[in-house]
């Protein structure tokens, strides 16, 4: 994705930074937003996202590097010379104006006469024709988010920047807003960078996907890639839920074998940091959907090869499409489980002896070197 | 430039400031509207409040109602007066003059500041004058012409002579036969207030100004004259100047006295009508010369030696602050006890040597030199007999008069 | 009395349904009845006394009573006439001044002044701490005639326009309109500052971040969304401004002249030294209809009936 056919109209991040005083919201930072896209920033609040998102916009002066769009320094221009709009967090649409004159706002200030058109086919992409006339405070903060996203789009800008757009709708709002937007944006084409700390939001929605943790990008990538090959604990645990054991390397090739919790896991040798050595640490990862259980009666009919762990349920949770587990094993102490509800193991109940299996294939690893916890909390949190 | 920090005002000066916010008697000292002039219109529903309260005739009770007087069975008396009008203790604790009083008579003074202008006042008292009704007050200390209309309304309480010894025996000749009170058989006066001409050496480039024609006619004064909006003071003197007695003038004098000003106020020469707010003025030169009130005069001089005055060869004006028991009052006696005291010659010099207006009692000299010999030598405190001959009062109105008048000078300072 | 009662089926039920109910119903009246009644006795009451003298004839000695004298109203006007529209002139001009110092200030304040927000605000109130007379009188200092300000501006030649236009007289501001302007300016500019604040402080800072993010020049946001979103503060400034200042007298008797009496000062020479009653209260009658007009013709102008 570095090498895109229409280079022209990335937006360019080259050692971009910003400190207040002494503390540094954002480290020099290099990223690149091929034209088109759809990229989201994602992170905790307080990881420099807002900050980056706000410097690309004019909004935030940065203290080194320069931001470039389309091959043009655009570091120096204020936020009304750039080709950029921005659909803030709380809309920020104005009280005093109508929804017409919200969205034609930018048309007129470039002087643009005739509106009326643009602005009804503009209000029509958002569905909401019939509310022109009405002031932002007669609409419910679904209808203000697509007023904010048409103000923005009517513009044409190179770049749509969204500011948690979503944060402040519930739930299933969210959802079908999430859909509504990845709608708009397939059918205008124009790049969008979306600042959200819900990463199943980043997720759905972007093409590309930066984690950013307390002022740098932890990792940048398509989302599927993220969530399979995270290359950090932070991105493990914030992106979804990690089971992350911790061993040592028994022996390396084509597939790493570690010694963790009284057993042998194996993983294929490409999904360790490089370089793994032997009598090395490592982390062992794997989701918890990946694993499979079974009740300690039934190991023998658990096929060879396959990773195992033992241990004893401590919780279980009934969640509809799948029942969460909990167990305690010598390799970790809550391993978590998810197992889909087809059909069900009445033996499976706290207390219960059990042995967790699943394809190594599946397993990944980590410098043992970071915070086995890091982004738990974060991402604990988000979710909330 | 430095003479122009705020600093600069001495402590004389604001204590004249002060005076002249707290009891001054000109145009500037209606306190009442103050308070509500922040917010106009309320200001203006205030107004009607008053109004409306003043509706019912004046009643004229024939005589004053002799009330029921109480004072030999309740031993006290109750006297309003104006702010800074009594002496007062050097820890500004007591008043010696009337401790004295209590001590030696055994009556009681409850002695309240409550007199900051005349009209306002008036406006306080009328309601329950007109009523009948006892206003709370067994003495007040009004300005004549004020006297004169409470008077005239039977609403002051003749005096029983038997209780003023002192009084009739030591008051001095200027004060005997005031046309609206003939022999004081209800009023004596308190203090004198002579209007003289001012003027501050300084801005005059050294010279004298002693009379209103030259304040009206200099050129070298043009935009540096003020006038008082007290109508009898300012028409008075300029009455004088042209050769008229204020004490006995026509319509058409007062018409041409008042048209004498308007020339000056067309031609820019007077530049304002104040009230007690000329002292700041004159002291720093804005106001080169001016006609002023003697007691003001006194302490502007104790700050600023280029301060004059001078008493105008035609004659000035003397008016004065009176006494009177209000009708239905419940302490006559005991009043007329107090009124007598302060004409104690020992008693006058003291309260003479406070409050620097002119001593309306016979004799006093003496007494006042045991306390200030400066002061018993001030023509502003106690005439000579030269000066005395030159003072003259205003007539007295009648009801229809005083209103065209005032309306007349109304017109002339700008409303 | 109990003949309109409900049928005796149930009637303890019904009584204990209908008290509490009409209780509640009442509730909201007795939260008003404080309120009426104030504004009964000290408004409503002396209105009416105040019209009732308006229309009367008579003297202080005679008494006054009601003739239906309406001539009162349209004497006062002849006479008077100069000193109402010199009141709204002044009053206007002194509100307008306001409004150009004021408004940058509360912008400052609003928006700039950061940690010392709360200082600058004190500093704004500060004046009210002494009394308005001490405030004003303290203007004769400042516009003294030798003083430093009237010699700047005598030396920038500022005084000859002013004077030639008839603001000032002989290279002097005391005793002029300009210097009953300056006071009324000085003594109500924090009844501008302070809704202005107000008003520009409740703004969400992110309007003027959307408003640049939409092309518009900082010159540009401040006309279209600062400005419009402030007018509520602009109208309540100028309506605590102006109808004060219009009533206001103190100043124009402590630094005007003859020449720039304000109504207020007839109103009161008429009442307490004239003792005209009735040409006072029509006189305050007057005024307070002129003020009235000029508010109401400013607020539907201004458009802003449903933003005060």
């Amino acid at each position: 994705m570095t090498q895109q056919q229409t280079e022209g109209g990335d937006v360019r991040l080259t050692g971009i930074s910003k400190t207040y005083g002494s503390f540094t919201a954002v480290h020099p930072l290099d990223l690149t937003v091929p034209q088109g896209s759809f990229f989201a920033l994602l992170g905790a609040s307080g990881c420099g996202k807002t900050t980056t998102l706000r410097m690309i916009a004019g909004l935030e002066e940065a203290t080194t590097g320069t931001v470039s769009l389309g091959g043009r320094d655009i570091t120096d221009l204020p936020p009304y010379k750039r080709p950029v709009n921005t659909v803030f967090q709380s809309y920020a649409l104005f009280p005093h104006l109508d929804v017409s004159e919200n969205v034609a706002f930018g048309l007129r200030r470039r002087g643009i006469k005739s509106v009326k058109k643009q602005v009804g086919e503009m209000l029509d992409l958002v569905q909401l024709g019939d509310f022109a006339r009405r002031k932002p405070h007669q609409l419910s903060g679904g209808q203000q988010q697509r007023v904010a996203v048409a103000r923005a789009l009517i513009n044409h800008p190179q770049v749509l920047l969204l500011d948690e757009p979503l944060g402040a709708l519930d739930l299933k709002l969210r959802r079908q807003m999430q859909l509504e937007l990845k709608r708009i944006q397939t059918e205008v084409g124009i790049t969008f960078i979306h600042v959200t700390h819900d990463q199943e939001e980043a997720m759905t929605m972007a093409d590309t996907v930066a984690v950013m943790n307390g002022g740098r990008v932890e990792q940048l990538g398509a989302p599927a890639d993220l969530y399979e090959n995270p290359r950090t604990t932070f991105v493990a645990n914030f992106l979804g839920t990690s089971n992350l054991i911790e061993g040592e390397i028994v022996s390396t090739g084509t597939d790493v074998v570690v010694s963790a919790g009284g057993g042998k896991l194996r993983l294929p040798g490409g999904r360790c940091p490089s370089p793994a050595e032997s009598g090395g640490k490592l982390l062992v990862g794997v989701r918890p959907e990946k694993i499979s259980l079974a009740h300690t009666d039934d190991a023998g009919a658990i096929p060879e090869g396959r990773n195992r762990v033992t241990g004893r349920i401590t919780d279980s949770s009934f969640i509809g499409v799948s029942t969460q587990y909990v167990v305690e094993s010598p390799a970790g102490t809550a391993l978590q489980v998810y197992e889909q509800n087809i059909e069900r193991d009445g033996r499976l109940v706290p207390g219960a002896d059990v042995v967790l299996h699943w394809n190594p294939e599946h397993t990944f690893g980590l410098d043992a070197a970071q915070s086995i916890d890091a982004g738990v909390a974060e991402g604990l949190e988000d979710a909330a | 430039m430095e003479q122009y920090e705020p600093e600069r005002l001495s402590a004389p000066q604001l204590a004249a400031m002060r005076r002249s916010l707290k009891d001054g008697r000109g145009a500037l000292t209606r306190r009442s509207l103050l308070r509500a002039s922040g917010t106009g219109a309320l200001a203006l529903g205030g107004l009607g409040v008053l109004s409306a309260c003043g509706i019912p005739p004046a009643a004229r009770a024939g005589d004053a109602s002799a009330s029921d007087d109480h004072s030999a069975a309740e031993k006290q008396v109750n006297f309003s007066n104006w702010t800074e009008y009594m002496d007062v203790s050097e820890d500004e604790k007591s008043r010696p003059t009337l401790d004295a009083f209590t001590k030696r008579t055994g009556i009681a003074v409850k002695y309240t500041e409550d007199i900051n202008d005349n009209v306002e006042f008036f406006g306080k008292i009328k309601p329950q004058l007109a009523a009948g009704q006892d206003t709370g007050r067994d003495l007040i200390i009004v300005t004549d012409w004020l006297a004169a209309r409470i008077i005239r309304l039977g609403w002051a309480q003749k005096l029983d002579h038997a209780y003023l010894p002192h009084a009739f025996a030591n008051l001095s000749a200027q004060f005997r036969r005031p046309d609206w009170d003939p022999g004081r058989a209800y009023s004596y006066p308190w203090t004198g207030i002579p209007t003289v001409i001012a003027y501050n050496e300084k801005a005059t480039g050294g010279r004298k100004v002693d009379s209103v024609t030259q304040l009206l006619d200099d050129p070298k004064l043009k935009g540096k004259v003020s006038f008082l909006s007290e109508m009898r003071d300012s028409v008075g003197m300029t009455l004088l100047d042209m050769g008229k007695d204020p004490g006995s003038f026509t319509d058409a004098d007062f018409d041409a006295a008042i048209g004498r000003m308007q020339k000056g106020v067309d031609t820019k020469q007077i530049r304002r009508f104040t009230g007690n707010d000329y002292t700041a003025d004159l002291s720093k030169g804005d106001i080169a010369a001016c006609v002023a009130w003697a007691g003001d005069i006194i302490q502007l001089q104790a700050d600023n030696p280029a301060i004059k005055f001078s008493i105008p060869s035609a004659g000035y004006i003397t008016s004065s602050d009176n006494m009177l028991v209000p009708a239905g009052a419940r302490h006559k006696t005991n009043a007329e006890k107090l009124m007598d005291y302060y004409y104690e010659l020992p008693v006058a010099a003291q309260l003479a040597a406070y409050i620097n207006y002119v001593c309306p009692v016979d004799g006093v000299a003496g007494e006042l030199a045991k306390i200030d010999e400066s002061m018993a030598s001030n023509t502003l405190i106690l005439p000579d007999k030269a000066m005395a001959a030159k003072s003259r009062a205003f007539r007295s109105l009648e009801p229809d008069e005083e209103t065209a008048y005032e309306e007349k000078f109304a017109k002339l300072i700008g409303a | 009395m109990s003949v309109t009662e409900a049928p005796p089926a149930h009637p303890a039920e019904e009584a204990e349904v209908r008290k509490p109910s009409t209780r509640r119903r009442l509730v909201p009246y007795w939260l008003l009845l404080p309120g009426i009644l104030w504004l009964l006795v000290f408004f409503a009451l002396p209105m009416v006394y105040q019209a009732s003298t308006s229309v009367q004839t008579g003297s202080l000695e005679k008494g006054f009573e009601v003739t239906w004298h309406f001539r009162t109203y349209w004497d006062a006007l002849a006479d008077y006439y100069p000193q109402f529209i010199r009141s709204l002139l002044y009053a206007g001009t002194a509100t307008l001044l306001c409004l150009l110092l004021g408004y940058p200030l509360a912008y400052l304040i609003a928006f700039k002044a950061g940690r010392w927000r709360n200082l600058v605000l004190v500093l704004v109130i500060a004046p009210f701490f002494t009394s308005f007379l001490i405030r004003t009188l303290a203007w004769k200092t400042i516009l003294a005639d030798g003083g430093a300000v009237v010699d700047v501006l005598n030396t920038l030649h500022v005084l000859d326009v002013t004077s030639w236009l008839g603001w000032t007289e002989n290279n002097r501001v005391l005793a002029t309109p300009m210097a009953v302007v300056c006071g009324l300016t000085y003594n109500f500019l924090p009844f501008m500052i302070l809704p202005l604040y107000t008003s520009l402080e409740r703004i969400d800072g992110r309007l003027h971040e959307a408003a640049g993010d939409l092309y518009a020049t900082p010159a540009t946001t401040f006309r279209k969304v600062t400005l419009p979103l402030s007018m509520p503060g602009v109208v309540s400034g100028t309506l605590l401004t102006f109808i004060p200042a219009s009533g206001d007298y103190v100043n124009a008797e402590l630094l005007g002249s003859t020449d720039t009496k304000m109504v207020g000062s007839v109103i009161q020479t008429q009442f307490l030294r004239v003792l005209d009653y009735p040409t006072a209260a029509a006189l305050s009658f007057i005024l307070m209809a002129v003020v009235l007009l000029v508010v109401t013709v400013y607020i539907r102008r201004s458009g802003t009936e449903d933003l005060v």
